[in-house]
């Protein structure tokens, strides 16, 4: 466990100071897009996650992700697709353990789109790093080149998926921050959603380039960190107390 | 005088299961009949794109909005899966030999698996009625 934090904490150097991102600092009201409108980079969407506010045990995002996109194992845990998960770290010096929810980062720069041979693996204008599975042929190269184990791959065939979530043997697939929600003016993800419910309020998910985003408040306010910093992948997805 | 005709599966007939979807008692689909039958793929090609990479979300073409229309329902007002035997889908696909690859990832029932949470009161009564016409037959 210690190497896990040193991994995720050490190399996170220069930290809050890095994430100033010029696009971040312009001011735009949110409209919800008509759905025969392409989406635009006038949005960037992005989540804040205070760690300190996560608990152990609880598993309320989880849950709803595998609700909202129909995600049912087959009991093989090191198999069973997961797009969202628990992640436990323990501070050697002072015991302090610190549980956190775990996903696709969405980076500015992702790696598993650098390796992908077909395309499948492609960042939407508006940030969201997903898989065209019309396009991907499951050769995984995008697991391998994923620093944080956020893609899982569909070995079985599946039959009851979601009309919201297609989804099918063959395929990698991952957190797509609730890409149709979005599409259709959701202003929360199914996670963030769960985290409130819970009470716990971890989960912000928001427009980074609205300044009065409750996601952009919650970055301002606290002093996040973007995970493995040192590989300049620019993820939107911050965590504080880490 | 020659004259070219094109056939298709059910070509001039309506298709296996009429009166059990809400598509049969429309006057027309999203486009007209004839281009729907020989080019329904073509648009679901496109949309398909438009929606995963530029997230469109339009509802002509697309595939959850045709399951939502054309598929049958059971006397009980349950929808069957619009890929089983015999069923809109399936029965022109097995005539025509092609296989449909689009319900290994994508649902072929209405808004699975939310439907009776989102379904509005007009779709409430249209189901009603395809159901009691069924069990009038």
């Amino acid at each position: 466990m210690n190497n896990r934090r040193n991994f995720l904490v050490k190399s996170a150097s220069a930290l809050t100071m890095t994430f100033i991102v010029p696009s971040l600092l312009s001011s735009n009201v949110q409209a919800k897009k008509p759905l025969d409108q392409k989406v635009s980079n006038k949005q960037s969407w992005g989540m804040h996650i205070d760690v300190d506010k996560c608990v152990d045990g609880c598993t309320a995002c989880v849950d709803a992700c595998n609700e909202e996109n129909g995600l049912t194992g087959f009991g093989r845990p090191e198999t069973d697709s997961q797009w969202i998960r628990k992640v436990k770290i323990k501070d050697k010096t002072t015991d302090k353990i610190t549980t956190m929810p775990m996903m696709c980062q969405h980076c500015e720069n992702p790696p598993c789109c650098d390796v992908c041979p077909t395309g499948a693996s492609f960042k939407r204008v508006d940030g969201i790093v997903m898989v065209n599975q019309h396009t991907c042929i499951g050769c995984r190269y995008c697991m391998m080149a994923c620093p944080f184990k956020a893609r899982s791959f569909v070995h079985e065939t599946l039959t009851t998926q979601n009309t919201n979530a297609p989804r099918g043997k063959g395929c990698v697939e991952s957190c797509n921050l609730c890409v149709n929600k979005i599409d259709h003016g959701s202003k929360t993800t199914a996670c963030e959603d769960a985290c409130i419910k819970s009470g716990h309020n971890a989960i912000t998910f928001g427009d980074l380039k609205d300044s009065n985003s409750k996601v952009r408040l919650a970055i301002d306010s606290n002093s996040p960190r973007r995970l493995r910093n040192d590989l300049n992948l620019n993820q939107k997805v911050f965590y504080s107390n880490i | 005088m020659v004259t070219m005709h094109s056939v298709y599966a059910h070509d001039g007939n309506p298709h296996v299961s009429p009166g059990k979807s809400k598509a049969d008692s429309q006057k027309a689909c999203v486009e007209p009949t004839d281009v729907m039958r020989k080019e329904h793929y073509l648009f679901l090609l496109h949309q398909r794109d438009e929606t995963v990479i530029d997230g469109i979300r339009t509802k002509n073409h697309s595939l959850a909005n045709c399951v939502d229309c054309h598929v049958s329902y059971d006397e009980k007002g349950k929808a069957i899966p619009i890929n089983s035997e015999g069923q809109f889908c399936q029965e022109c696909h097995v005539k025509t030999a092609t296989n449909i690859t689009c319900f290994s990832c994508h649902a072929a029932e209405p808004r699975f698996p939310n439907h009776a949470k989102n379904i509005s009161n007009g779709d409430i009564d249209e189901i009603s009625a395809i159901a009691k016409r069924i069990e009038d037959e």
